[in-house]
């Protein structure tokens, strides 16, 4: 029998959520038994190559790219998880949304004080994917099955998930295991 | 004691005085009910309606309601349960709760609340509302991203430091707690020491640079939920 | 034959988004190549506004994997604003240990967990399996090295700033716990098979660098200017120091600045096609004036280093080049090796200090409005500067991450490797790799470079000159 396929990926994230999957550490040798690993960061498979039991998700979308991935991973995926409070609530990169998204750009590309920008341009090359407006949870994007908080959750956390998941079990979390920051 | 009256919580019958409330019998016999804008020193005021429960079939704020001999009362139903959890979700969703860099966080009672109810994400819409800081106050900070209304600033204030510091003004979704000076909390009679300035559930009313002074792992409810001590008291 | 574009997304193996475009030209020959940030965040106009004793907190989000990194320069910078100049000794050597916990964890993972496939199974080796788990099912002894190394900086960083990633031990003015001695005895037990480790890893860089340097000397090699902290006494030191710039022979630019200043030695530039901004030595212009960061510079710049493992591999590197600086790009997986090592040892030297148990945690000092905080973090130099006002509210933020001073390098080096392996040639994905691997030799952590993070995986399109795709190789 084949084993179940897993995808992971980093939206607008910090890719501390996995840092925190590899937090399993020795762990990690049981899971490649269990698992094989489609599309990942820590391979070269650059898009989804089949149906996968499980969709790893970090980070919200920021961008048209972020929102592309994500219906990839939802399209592919029979049980997808939004992991990491970037992924289930926006986190850190949301905090842009209650300022102007020309602030930001301003701030970063024209007034820094190490700045040197004589034309004053900022980055909008066809080659660099636009901006969202705002950053969006991923739940407010497609659907969700699971959400894994945290920054990050702790390998224990996505350990105990990822167990529960495989062997067909609900994800019953520990308080120890349950947290937002 | 002779002029004590029995009432039952989630089946359970408990002693409790004529002049205590709901919530006030249910801690002393052991039995957490969930609370957010009640805090022991200060008058219950019914306002965040955490506490609910279901009081001989009526839904009724614990801290506010007196006991009275016989009453029948349900805490732990699961109906209860979700209206607790839609309440902590709301609150969540209408404020910017960045748990994850609030000097509050592993300390805060509406995030132990949420820890309690095994809340992974909220249910509703983010709303990302557009608020203010105030750190107009040499030493006291007033973050309106965290607040959850509760008014236990506004009334530390008053009762405790005998001020008038802070008060709740507006309606509805524009709802928010103003302060008594001309401009802004440095203009104000607040002290750090007031009661006012430690009495917040969450991280909206701070002093000042004391922000991660306690290690991960030390901080209230790292360890145990929130209600574990009062229910550590339980015979 | 028309124009065609190659597109390389997303990059895959290094930390963050980002993608390679190649354009070739009639005759198909390789006429611009450019690794493009893909992402922004926006963090030096959100952070306004918030409280000082927030920033270490808050800005270690930029990045998931060196968050230490983030927390210690934010904390450094905000030591200036409450005007502590000198930590008490445990402060001090607590914020160290956690830095050399984060130093040997990040230089590991990097090493085995993304870089080993690349050296173990070759660049042209099958994709599927040239990865971490390849490396786990190859060679498992190798793989469990990587995982306990990485667990050991990682339980060092959790132990100091109570977790693993993104915690909060260094507090403006001091650090907000000390090390147990049941912590302390604990590393101890590991620290000579960490160093046994180290010294494995060493060799391993050092053998493959060695037996491939005809290749690897024309692998996306330039010659460059090189930028780090150095000690007073010109040492090598990652938690403090001031600036040094050295020309690609050796030669001081400028040499013990007090980072304070940086701004008047350092500027960046912006390009439309990357969120990442280019940064160059301010007197050398933007065409001149860039420069390498990261554990290659770090080697170059320095007298020494004090540690004498380290030292001893140290001069073994730069006998290669007859003392003068090494500006081999693949050489950064060498030097990377110096510095785990380096760092390891440094562990057994902070864990053997009872400074560690002290209580002392926390110096005052005068409020002043703005500071600059820099600290060599595994991938290079970073810089945090920040205003802050009578109110305690940060008004002015400027970040310029480790990754975004290698910019201007990681293009140099994917147009290096571009013009050598795809001008005339079929594209096939092992050519695609060597891109990567130019690019994976700086360890880019592009979440940081945009202050963002994320993945950074690849895509190739050819497209004719009318923008139609004609063909398109995925990595898959």
């Amino acid at each position: 029998m084949s084993k179940p396929r897993i995808a992971t990926t980093s939206l607008a994230g910090c890719f501390g959520c996995h840092m925190s999957l590899l937090d399993i550490d020795e762990r990690i040798l049981e899971l490649i038994d269990l698992v094989d690993f489609d599309r990942s960061p820590v391979d070269d498979i650059k898009h989804i190559s089949q149906r996968c039991a499980i969709g790893l998700v970090e980070g919200g979308c920021c961008n048209e790219e972020n929102v592309n991935v994500l219906r990839e991973f939802r399209a592919n995926c029979d049980t997808l998880i939004a992991f990491g409070d970037c992924a289930t609530m926006g986190g850190i990169p949301a905090l842009r949304n209650n300022i102007p998204l020309e602030e930001c750009v301003d701030e970063a590309y024209r007034a820094g004080v190490t700045v040197h920008n004589p034309e004053k341009i900022v980055p909008d090359d066809p080659e660099i994917p636009l901006l969202l407006d705002k950053v969006y949870p991923c739940h407010e994007v497609v659907k969700i099955d699971c959400f894994l908080p945290g920054c990050p959750p702790s390998a224990d956390t996505l350990w105990t998930a990822l167990t529960a998941l495989l062997s067909g079990k609900p994800i019953e979390l520990p308080y120890e295991l349950l947290k937002y920051d | 004691m002779s002029d004590s009256i029995t009432i039952t919580i989630d089946g359970k019958e408990i002693e409790a005085r004529p002049e205590q409330t709901i919530l006030e019998a249910a801690d002393a016999a052991g039995v957490y009910i969930p609370r957010l804008c009640s805090h022991p020193d200060l008058k219950p005021i019914g306002s965040c309606r955490v506490c609910v429960v279901l009081c001989d079939g009526r839904p009724q704020a614990a801290c506010v309601k007196p006991v009275m001999d016989g009453m029948v009362i349900e805490n732990e139903t699961p109906a209860i349960l979700q209206h607790r959890k839609n309440i902590i979700d709301m609150m969540f969703v209408e404020g910017n709760h960045f748990c994850m860099f609030c000097e509050k966080s592993g300390s805060c009672e509406l995030q132990a609340l949420a820890y309690r109810f095994g809340i992974t994400a909220p249910q509703y819409p983010f709303q990302f509302p557009e608020k203010e800081i105030d750190a107009s106050h040499p030493d006291v900070m007033l973050d309106h991203n965290r607040c959850v209304m509760c008014a236990r600033c506004v009334r530390a204030s008053q009762e405790l430091d005998g001020k008038n510091v802070f008060q709740s003004i507006g309606r509805g979704f524009e709802r928010k707690i103003g302060v008594n000076g001309e401009r802004a909390l440095g203009d104000t009679e607040m002290e750090a020491t007031d009661r006012a300035a430690e009495l917040c559930p969450v991280g909206c009313v701070v002093k000042k640079r004391v922000g991660f002074a306690t290690p991960i792992g030390r901080r209230d409810y790292d360890a145990a939920p929130i209600g574990s001590n009062i229910e550590g008291e339980r015979s | 034959m028309s124009v065609k574009k190659i597109t390389i997304e997303p990059v895959t193996r290094v930390e963050g988004h980002g993608k390679v475009t190649i354009l070739l030209d009639e005759s198909g020959q390789v006429s611009q190549a450019r690794l493009h940030i893909v992402e922004f965040r926006g963090f030096e106009r959100f952070i306004q506004g918030r409280p000082y004793w927030e920033v270490p907190v808050l800005v270690q989000r930029l990045c998931g994997i060196c968050p230490v990194s983030h927390h210690l320069a934010a904390a450094k910078a905000m030591d200036g604003i409450v005007g502590v100049d000198q930590l008490t000794p445990t402060a001090e050597k607590i914020r160290r240990l956690m830095h050399y916990g984060q130093m040997f964890q990040s230089h590991a993972l990097h090493f085995f967990h993304l870089v080993s496939p690349d050296l173990l199974f070759g660049f042209d080796a099958d994709p599927t399996e040239r990865n971490v788990i390849g490396v786990a099912r190859k060679f498992p002894d190798l793989a469990v090295q990587g995982v306990m190394m990485r667990k050991y900086g990682q339980e060092i960083i959790k132990a100091t700033a109570g977790k693993k990633i993104h915690g909060t031990g260094a507090v403006p003015g001091g650090v907000n716990k000390n090390l147990s001695s049941a912590e302390r005895d604990e590393f101890l037990k590991e620290i000579d098979q960490m160093l046994a480790w180290c010294r494995g890893s060493l060799k391993i860089a050092k053998d493959y660098t060695l037996e491939h340097i005809d290749e690897l000397a024309d692998f996306g090699s330039f010659d460059s200017n090189h930028v780090s902290l150095v000690r007073e006494d010109g040492a090598m030191d990652l938690y403090h120091g001031n600036l040094r710039a050295i020309t690609k022979d050796g030669d001081n630019i400028f040499d013990q600045v007090d980072y304070q200043d940086y701004f008047k030695y350092i500027a960046e530039e912006v390009k439309s096609w990357s969120y990442m901004k280019f940064p160059f030595i301010s007197e050398l212009g933007p065409e001149n004036g860039w420069y390498r960061v990261g554990p290659l510079a770090r080697i170059n710049t320095c007298d020494f280093i004090d540690t004498p493992e380290a030292e001893a591999a140290r001069k073994d590197f730069l006998s290669v080049t007859d003392g003068k600086p090494n500006n081999i790009t693949m050489a950064y997986h060498w030097a990377r090796m110096i510095e785990l090592l380096h760092s390891g040892e440094k562990i057994r030297e902070l864990l053997n200090d009872s400074d560690l148990q002290g209580d002392d945690l926390m110096a005052k000092g005068e409020r002043r409005g703005e500071s600059v905080g820099l600290i060599e973090a595994p991938r290079g130099t970073l810089f945090h500067h920040y205003k802050v006002d009578e109110n305690d509210q940060v008004t002015m933020a400027n970040l310029i991450v480790s990754t975004t001073n290698n910019n201007t390098p990681m293009n140099r080096a994917v147009e290096g490797v571009a013009r050598k392996y795809l001008s005339g040639a079929e594209i096939t994905e092992g050519l695609l790799n060597r891109v990567e691997v130019a690019i994976r030799a700086y360890d880019p952590c592009l979440s940081c470079a945009t202050h963002a993070m994320g993945r950074m995986p690849l895509v190739v399109e050819l497209e004719n000159a009318a923008g139609q795709r004609i063909d398109r190789r995925v990595r898959d």
